[in-house]
């Protein structure tokens, strides 16, 4: 049961990558791989969640894999992968975390009593803390196998030394 | 006349140092609009001057591209700075410029073969209008799926992001301030989902309130900052990380105003 709700929650991590994806006017024929991409991101980062891995380490793997799996198909569908990366990790973004962090940071202005104000203070420093590294995690997760693969794509450009180049 | 056309274009494209610089910076300013990572801008430009024969020293920033461009004698070299205009994420651009950056390699294109399809790839049409504010009202609806909505927060949140959208569309038209128009979207979005709110639409109107605001999240400057940041262009990261947080605080004084107007 619980694996059908992870099956349809990545249906629509699929559909906001797409959204993304149509906001950044992509060429059309990455849409489909997004759309896979972004489900595919989905569902790791939710079956890591399902198995008690924290959020963070949790979007991390997605990410990863998503910036794999983009390098992939940027060989296959000729565009760069992060035309795939970027449309596919938006839905894994913290809102509720960012926003919650917020919500507490304004309640924080005006708190009187000392124990509510420690609770208060609690839990928005934990929503903030979550929201930072789950963004740190996205990132460095999608940078982490193109900085990998670097070299790859360097070789590929071997036929430089048949031009005249300078130095 | 038309023969002077014809000199004058020869003229801007011929293949000097001049203007291979020219139509170089015109790739850099256009990738950098469109939402490229500096070392791909690097990589980009590095990779069809190494094509037509040519070395480069590049300065990128977040508002202006600095180039030097030496000949193959190097006896003759040419220098500019060109300011970037900020602009909306595009990335048909960014991957036609990488396929025609190996086109220049592979296929040795000559500056003028290399100025049209610049051209060609600037008036490439966007998705139309209505698709994109549908699709866009889709991933709203999804986020709210996505943080436990049910389908009557769904539709709350497909609204608002429609409406939100359409407002900062407007507003980047009459060319406002790239952060007032977040804020004006912000507000617009978060305003109809807190109306649901008000209004006790659905089990829990708080999920379509958070969520009808995530459209305008920052992606791509975020995710460009780390990947900066990590490549060693310390400058841009921070410069591109600081543009997120700003666009991220203008969502959130849009929604605190709305709390504020609603008392919710």
């Amino acid at each position: 049961m619980i694996f059908i709700e992870i099956l349809i929650k990545s249906f629509w991590a699929g559909i906001a990558a797409i959204g993304f994806a149509i906001l950044f006017n992509v060429p059309r024929r990455t849409l489909f791989p997004i759309w896979c991409i972004g489900a595919f991101g989905g569902l790791i980062k939710f079956t890591a969640m399902n198995y008690e891995i924290g959020v963070v380490f949790a979007s991390f793997f997605a990410a990863v894999v998503v910036g794999v799996v983009a390098i992939q198909m940027a060989h296959l569908r000729d565009s760069p992968p992060l035309v795939f990366s970027i449309p596919s990790v938006i839905p894994m973004v913290p809102g509720v975390f960012a926003y919650k962090f917020m919500l507490g940071m304004i309640a924080l202005t005006s708190i009187e009593k000392t124990d509510i104000y420690l609770q208060a203070l609690i839990e928005t420093v934990n929503n903030g803390a979550k929201m930072m590294f789950v963004l740190i995690a996205l990132g460095t997760g999608v940078a982490i196998p193109m900085l990998l693969t670097r070299k790859e794509s360097i070789k590929k450009s071997d036929f430089n030394k048949k031009k005249k180049a300078v130095v | 006349m038309k023969i002077k056309s014809e000199i004058l274009r020869t003229k801007t494209l011929k293949e000097d140092a001049q203007g291979v610089g020219n139509i170089l910076l015109e790739i850099g300013s256009l990738l950098m609009s469109s939402g490229a990572n500096s070392n791909r801008i690097r990589i980009t430009l590095e990779r069809i001057a190494n094509g037509l024969g040519y070395k480069t020293e590049l300065l990128i920033t977040h508002r202006a591209l600095m180039l030097t461009i030496i000949e193959k004698d190097q006896e003759h070299f040419f220098s500019r700075l060109k300011r970037t205009s900020p602009h909306g994420v595009n990335f048909r651009v960014v991957s036609g410029i990488s396929h025609l950056s190996w086109n220049v390699l592979e296929q040795n294109w000559t500056v003028l073969q290399i100025s049209e399809e610049v051209q060609r790839l600037k008036a490439l049409p966007h998705y139309p209008r209505l698709v994109v504010l549908g699709f866009v009202g889709l991933a709203g609806a999804a986020f709210c799926r996505l943080f436990g909505g049910g389908f009557i927060e769904m539709s709350v949140a497909f609204v608002a992001t429609v409406a939100g959208l359409f407002v900062r569309q407007e507003a980047m038209r009459v060319k406002f301030n790239p952060y007032l128009c977040v804020y004006f979207a912000s507000v617009a979005a978060s305003f109809i989902a807190g109306l649901a709110e008000l209004y006790q639409i659905g089990a829990q109107p708080d999920k379509a309130f958070a969520t009808s605001v995530l459209f305008l999240v920052p992606g791509v400057p975020l995710i460009n900052s780390v990947t900066d940041l990590l490549e060693g262009n310390l400058q841009n990261g921070i410069i591109r990380g600081i543009n997120g947080l700003i666009i991220a605080f203008s969502i959130a004084m849009g929604l605190f105003s709305v709390r504020m107007i609603l008392h919710i």
